[in-house]
């Protein structure tokens, strides 16, 4: 007879390897370029899945039921270096952070999944679309069970990974590819700072653990054993990342652009979980909130800032995907306001109902029309639309340019940053190629052509 | 002050005059489709009409960049299948060669047979890189390609044999042989095994192909000249230049015209399209990707610039000359051509819109364009370091591109080599020809093009269905009229109901059933009792005159009313929900607090769509309409929206009702039950749903249509003067009219209270033939569904269609036209018992009943022809290349200013209809077949222009039924031919099911019933 806390541990276990095996399963398919049938696929998907959210559910259970406010399973410890107290660990949380958190994301994805399979029928990428929504599901339930910063940062990438995949999924236009791309440099952006908060907590205190670095106390109680300007530190580190990954400024830019997928893609993405980790992995880190307050200052200006932005520029979308991504993310800059508030709770409520009425709206977006039409009806004339006379005439034109070019976030981004360093690599490029040539004794003589045939050029 | 007195007749104001033309006019080959939400099906390059069809597909495909054809390899998939026929390949080949067909090409083959091998074998084809690495890597020179015959391989084997004993061996073989014989090792020849043989021979014809073709210059065709700055700058960098310019301009029309879907409207919107831009963009509201536009934008306003004068300003600071200026602007449209088409169907058509825009907005429009694209042509062309004045820019970018290194004599060499294996042409024999010998012959196969190659496909591929389907109708004997008639059903013309009718007379051998066009001749302007708005409903060539509405039933009044409030404070309340959702407080409130609870609709309205359709529709029913009748008769002698103007005089109906008596050849045999039968399609989640409903109505649900003739006729008045002109209605005949959900299969008849009791038997005979007709129906359009297993009951496909229609997550709810293919006007005795595998549309018209100049013929082909010629051609260009023409798959489509729909983010206004709609469809023109003699065809086409310019042109395809016998008259090249019926027999089967359970692919015609 095993004891409850194993039945729990074995719960999370099979909730993380469910969907493990399910990639291994499609990805060694793919491997081996044998898509299996549309139902075959279906059923795998939606077996596996719901394996992992029954034994969620029971955890969520058992957990409630033994009055435990945590549990802490180690999977593997990957490196361990005693004399150094340097380990990295693959280690899982239930808690009541995480809980509620992976259940919404495997509610969710049980729904799309079924959605998806009569949503794709008989589209050529039908089985590439769920390989990819399989890492998906995967990078969601790591990252929300992760208790150590190294397994939070793999799902994170499995997120990241999928996203800008799925993004891209039509390959048959340029603009998917083109917006997949700005998507994953965002990413590249966020993961980099994540990856650096995660070195710079190993170098402070030698692991990235979560109940070593945030405490023995169960969330939201933790209290950091780091000082104010480590927390400070790494907190600002880890603010960049959940600002890439949610689409808070500056990075907003890319959250409409990312509806170049499939319906049942950008739902669940953009307008339920994806957009939703990086408020969630301020809320896991939380203590460093607590332990700093500039810090929770400045998520909480980051939040307001990018609320207003996209209030603004949700008002005067005109097509319906991008008003929801802009209505979502003007939802997700209050979350992370409220997290920087010193809020708890209040934000977890938040960002579970959100997700789940965006998901909704985005489903049925492709209805509008007819919803539109019904709603005129019922109502018997033109719906009232224009908000303007709230607005004073003489800032109209301003702030409506402003709200239609979505804050030349893009823009400034493009010109500010991207390019200055796509300059400076284009000319370390020719600068090498000339060195390199210079080095070459037959080449020598060409260089003179090379030379003259860049100054046409 | 003598300027002033000038500028009346200054060159400057002609100037503007003519732009203004000249941006009209091209203007007129954007696709001519209007807001989504009625969707109203046209031909995709009506601006072409007047051209000769093939002719206008290439000038069509030439200017969009899409595909005329199919690709070749699907032909020749199609070939492969059978589906295209070899001997209809060389019928079209024959046809379009004549006499030029049997000309000797260098002695080697006829252009017949050598066109004939061109299509029939694949001819690889690429780059010198696959073509290298296909040479070295394959069996190509090792032993014959596959499509070769063994007789070809023994003759090139034993040939190259004899040639080369005979005559390379010698002192005066070329270098390759020898080396090639060296290679080969020459000394030991007597003893070659043939495969040696075979590779060697190969080797030496792929020599004599190389040396042949060796000097040969290019004779490439002409290429489009491009024009377009940021086309060529692209080309010559790779750098788009319209990128931005396609983004401002995407998000700024989109502002302009939308209709409700922003909660904050455009500021100055009533100024115009090109002031509102300019006062938008002037604002110093944060950077632009074009950064000299503001500043630009600024200065047009202060200077009171107006829109011509801008646009030729642009066009002078391009450096574009007044010869190119057509062309130049025709190519400034098409970037953007989806916007740039509603910009300017709303402009034209303000009728069918809230919120229309003024005239001249589309002239505005590329005034703004033709701004961006010289201020980002002129910043992209900085940055990529070409520093010349914007007017020679295109001369510098053109002197700097790469010459076209396309043309590669080893490719033109694999061509000759790949034809000569096929046809049998040895190496001795190719290496006799002489330079002007190869001329010829290269000639000779590069003057057959692809496209070329594609059209003889088409030609044959639409040529075996023509073939098919008239043997058919020839083959078929007509069943003899049914004596005794329990009742009458007119359905719409669509080909969605050929099924239903016909099994609907397999249930009921008793029925007849008819054919009209699905607004019965009642062109209105319909509000409906629980409507905001009146909708169109006609096709769209007819302006409706006359309004109808519905309203409750007198003794309902009071519950109406109740109920149309209890509607206004749900629909008020889900607004709100609606707008709070989307904007930040209010949605936050909402999240947090009822949030988690959208779960449970979701999860059931995905999970189950059928039962959660079930249960919103018990609670629907409380707020619906309660029993209601149609306001129908005027009293006011103007017709108009409200009070006494809504409806018709008893004139005018009677003038209504004849006329469609008359035209579908009811007068006289009227049975005692006669239904009209409308139809519309409901589905959820689809922006392409009114493409779904009848064409006729230009795409609104046609029940109100029947219901209103239904009405007229059994009005005493009107019977009365319809006898007093020779129609006599019984007074035992009682009208009803329906409307058929094609998305369901659900029949709903209207004001069954007022069916006379002495009726009461005939209706619930035929409402149960309707029911289980529908059934059968249903059944019979789920072989087309993969997602719906083949060995379905009637009963399980009927709740197959139910929930395909109430499911979110649905693309395809049904395939509306798809497969259409040809439309049949005559007696449905000629076809009736004849499975037509809804492909057909059909109108009924009695010749007997009509005079010599064919008057009723006339009315009937004026509406139909257009109409299903409207539908078969969006099919067709869509099914074509659904990328180009189509609106491509409709997974990632994103409803835009609630007027059409954008792919992703961003993108232009796709026009057309979606993959999911048209993927089972063959692009095949219309076969119009006709019940009507060659003379009364020729006068009717003499008295109505467009139809006779449609088929003198070959948009559609036109057949006669001689109305004595089976005899049939094809119409090419403006003359009536026999037609020569090459099956003698129909294969049959005893039911409909019988013949088409177990395939899901298209299916020829067959003979149903008890006569097989």
């Amino acid at each position: 007879m095993m004891d409850p806390e194993t039945w729990l541990s074995a719960l999370g276990i099979i909730a993380l390897v469910a969907p493990a095996v399910l990639v291994l399963i499609l990805g060694t398919l793919a491997v081996f370029d044998a898509p299996p049938s549309e139902r075959m696929t279906t059923r795998i998907v939606q077996t596996l899945i719901g394996t992992s959210l029954l034994a969620l559910i029971g955890a969520t259970g058992l957990l409630l039921g033994m009055d435990l406010p945590r549990l802490s399973i180690k999977l593997v410890d990957w490196v361990s270096l005693e004399r150094v107290h340097y380990h990295f660990a693959v280690k899982i949380v239930l808690d009541h952070l995480s809980l509620p958190f992976a259940l919404l994301s495997l509610v969710l994805c049980v729904t799309i999944g079924s959605f998806a399979t009569r949503y794709m029928h008989r589209d050529p990428g039908f089985f590439r679309f769920f390989l990819l929504y399989s890492v998906f599901v995967l990078g969601m339930v790591t990252a929300s069970l992760a208790d150590t910063i190294e397994t939070l940062f793999f799902g994170w990438e499995l997120v990241g990974l999928s996203s800008a995949l799925l993004i891209g999924f039509f390959q048959d236009r340029p603009a998917p590819a083109r917006n997949g791309l700005w998507v994953w440099i965002v990413y590249r952006v966020a993961d980099a700072a994540l990856l650096l908060a995660a070195v710079v907590m190993h170098h402070m205190t030698g692991e990235g653990d979560f109940d070593h670095l945030l405490g023995e106390e169960a969330w939201p109680m933790g209290v950091t054993n780091l000082d104010e300007y480590q927390a400070l530190f790494v907190g600002v580190l880890l603010l960049i990342a959940a600002a890439g990954k949610s689409a808070l400024i500056p990075f907003s830019g890319w959250l409409p652009r990312a509806m170049e997928g499939p319906t049942p893609s950008s739902a669940v993405f953009y307008g339920a979980l994806s957009v939703h980790l990086g408020a969630f992995l301020l809320l896991r880190m939380s203590p460093l909130l607590n332990a700093s307050l500039p810090l929770a200052m400045l998520t909480v200006i980051l939040g307001l800032a990018t609320v207003a932005l996209s209030s603004l520029s949700a008002s005067v979308q005109t097509d319906i995907k991008s008003a929801l991504a802009y209505s979502s993310l003007a939802q997700v800059g209050l979350i992370v306001a409220e997290i920087g508030l010193g809020f708890r709770w209040l934000p977890l409520v938040h960002l579970v109902g959100h997700a789940s009425l965006r998901t909704l709206q985005f489903l049925r977006a492709p209805t509008l029309l007819q919803d539109y039409h019904r709603l005129e009806n019922a109502v018997g004339g033109r719906l009232s639309g224009p908000i303007s006379g709230l607005i004073p005439a003489r800032a109209q034109a301003w702030l409506y340019r402003f709200a239609l070019e979505r804050g030349s976030l893009d823009v400034i981004l493009w010109q500010k940053v991207v390019r200055p360093i796509t300059s400076a690599f284009e000319a370390l490029d020719r600068l090498d190629r000339r060195w390199s040539n210079l080095s070459e004794p037959e080449a020598l003589a060409t260089v003179a052509n090379t030379q003259e045939e860049e100054d046409r050029t | 002050m003598t300027t002033i007195l000038n500028l009346r007749n200054s060159p400057a104001q002609v100037a503007s005059v003519t732009l203004n033309d000249e941006i009209e006019s091209a203007a007129r080959i954007l696709p001519e489709q209007g807001p989504i939400n009625v969707f109203v099906f046209e031909n995709t390059l009506q601006a072409l009409e007047h051209l000769p069809f093939h002719e206008a597909l290439l000038q069509g495909a030439d200017r969009f960049g899409h595909q005329p054809y199919l690709p070749e390899n699907f032909y020749r998939h199609e070939l492969k299948r059978g589906r295209i026929r070899i001997e209809k390949l060389r019928q079209v080949l024959l046809d379009e060669l004549r006499t030029d067909a049997d000309k000797m090409v260098d002695g080697l083959t006829t252009r017949l047979e050598l066109r004939l091998a061109m299509l029939q074998y694949q001819l690889l084809q690429g780059p010198a890189a696959e073509l290298n690495w296909y040479m070295a890597e394959t069996d190509a020179l090792k032993g014959v390609s596959p499509e070769t015959s063994g007789a070809n391989r023994l003759l090139l084997i034993s040939e190259t044999r004899r040639w080369m004993m005979r005559e390379l061996r010698g002192p005066t073989a070329p270098d390759w042989a020898v080396q090639l014989i060296k290679r080969f090792g020459g000394s030991t020849v007597e003893s070659w095994p043939e495969a040696k043989w075979e590779a060697f021979a190969l080797e030496a014809l792929w020599s004599v192909c190389l040396d042949g073709v060796q000097h040969l210059p290019a004779y490439c065709a002409r290429k489009p000249r491009t024009i377009r700055h940021a086309e060529l700058l692209r080309q010559a960098t790779g750098t788009d230049a319209d990128l931005p310019v396609n983004e401002i301009l995407t998000r700024f029309t989109g502002a302009f015209l939308d209709q409700g879907l922003s909660r904050w409207s455009l500021p100055d919107r009533q100024k115009g399209f090109f002031r509102s831009f300019l006062h938008l963009y002037s604002q110093q509201a944060g950077m632009l990707a074009i950064p000299e536009l503001s500043a630009e934008c600024r200065r047009l306003l202060a200077n009171n610039i107006t829109p011509l004068d801008s646009a030729a300003e642009s066009l002078r600071m391009l450096g574009v000359g007044d010869e190119e200026r057509p062309e130049f602007l025709t190519q400034t449209l098409l970037p953007l051509r989806g916007w740039a088409s509603m910009l300017r169907q709303i402009e034209q058509r303000g009728d069918r819109v809230p919120l229309p825009a003024p005239g001249g907005s589309l002239v505005e429009f590329v005034a703004v364009r033709l701004l961006l694209d010289r201020l980002s042509v002129a910043a992209t062309a900085n940055e990529l370091g070409y520093h010349v004045p914007l007017d020679k820019l295109r001369c510098v970018i053109r002197d700097r591109m790469a010459p076209d290194r396309d043309f590669l004599p080893a490719a033109r060499a694999f061509v000759v080599f790949q034809l000569a294996q096929v046809l049998g042409w040895v190496p001795a024999r190719l290496a006799a020809l002489t330079p002007t010998d190869w001329e010829t012959l290269v000639r000779e196969i590069e003057a057959f093009t692809a496209t070329d190659r594609e059209r003889v496909f088409h030609k044959a591929y639409e040529r075996r269905f023509m073939r098919q389907s008239l043997d058919a109708l020839t083959a078929h004997q007509p069943s003899p009229p049914t004596p005794v008639v329990s009742f009458q059903a007119v359905f719409c013309i669509d080909a969605r109901e050929e099924s239903f009718r016909r099994h609907l007379e397999e249930v009921c051998p008793s029925v007849q059933t008819l054919g009209a066009a699905g607004f019965f001749g009642v062109p209105i302007y319909y509000k409906g009792a629980t409507d905001a708005h009146f909708a169109t409903l006609c096709p769209i060539v007819v302006q409706p005159r006359h309004w109808v509405i519905e309203e409750a039933v007198p003794e309902q009044e009071r519950t109406h009313r109740q109920r149309a409030t209890a509607r206004w404070l749900w629909g008020r309340t889900s607004h709100l929900f609606h707008i709070a959702g989307r904007s930040t407080v209010p949605g936050a409130v909402l999240s947090a607090c009822v949030g988690p609870l959208a779960i449970l609709p979701m999860m059931s309205r995905v999970l189950f769509p059928r039962w959660t359709a079930r249960i919103a529709h018990l609670a629907g029913r409380f707020a619906g309409p309660p029993p209601t009748r149609l306001r129908l008769e005027r009293t006011h002698p103007e017709p108009g929206p409200h009070g006494s103007h809504v409806g018709f005089t008893v004139e005018e109906m009677a003038g209504i009702g004849e006329r469609m008596l008359r035209d579908i050849g009811l007068v006289g045999r009227l049975s005692r039950l006669v239904l009209f039968l409308g139809h519309g399609s409901e589905c959820l989640n689809n922006p392409h749903e009114s493409a779904y409903h009848c064409g006729a109505c230009s795409g609104s649900p046609g029940g109100p249509n029947a219901r209103a003739l239904a009405m007229m006729l059994n009005d005493k008045r009107v019977r009365t003067l319809l006898a007093g002109r020779g129609v006599l209605i019984p007074d035992t005949t009682h009208f009803v009219g329906g409307l058929h959900n094609t998305a369901t299969d659900e029949i709903t008849l209207f004001d069954l209270s007022r069916v006379p009791v002495g009726h009461a038997s005939d209706l619930s005979a035929a409402t149960k033939a309707l029911d289980e007709a529908r059934g059968r129906n249903a059944h019979e359009r789920c072989r087309r569904f993969h997602s719906a297993p083949l060995d379905l009951t009637a009963a399980q496909a009927l709740r197959h269609v139910e929930g395909r229609a109430q499911d979110m997550a649905q693309t395809r709810p049904e395939y509306g036209n798809a497969s259409n293919a040809m439309c049949i006007v005559g007696r449905r005795e000629r076809t009736r018992g004849l499975y037509l595998d809804r492909r057909s549309f059909m109108h009924s018209y009695d010749p007997s009943t009509d005079d010599a100049d064919g008057t009723i013929l006339g009315r009937i082909l004026g509406a139909v022809v257009l109409v299903c010629k409207g539908i078969n051609l969006q099919y067709f260009f869509s099914a074509l290349d659904s990328r180009g023409w189509g609106a491509g798959t409709k997974l990632p489509h994103n409803v835009t200013s609630l007027l059409g729909v954008m792919d992703g983010a961003a993108s232009d206004l796709r026009t057309g209809l979606p993959w999911q709609g048209v993927e089972l469809h063959e692009p095949i023109r219309l076969l119009m077949a006709i019940e009507t003699t060659p003379e009364v065809m020729r006068r009717i086409m003499a008295r109505n222009e467009a139809i006779r310019r449609l088929i003198v042109n070959g948009w559609v395809q036109l057949a006669l039924l001689d109305p004595e016998s089976s005899q049939i008259l094809i119409f090419i090249d403006g003359d009536f031919t026999h037609y020569e019926p090459q099956a003698k027999t129909l294969p049959s089967a005893a039911s409909s099911a019988d013949w088409y359970r177990g395939w899901r692919e298209h299916l020829e015609f067959a003979r149903i019933g008890t006569g097989a």
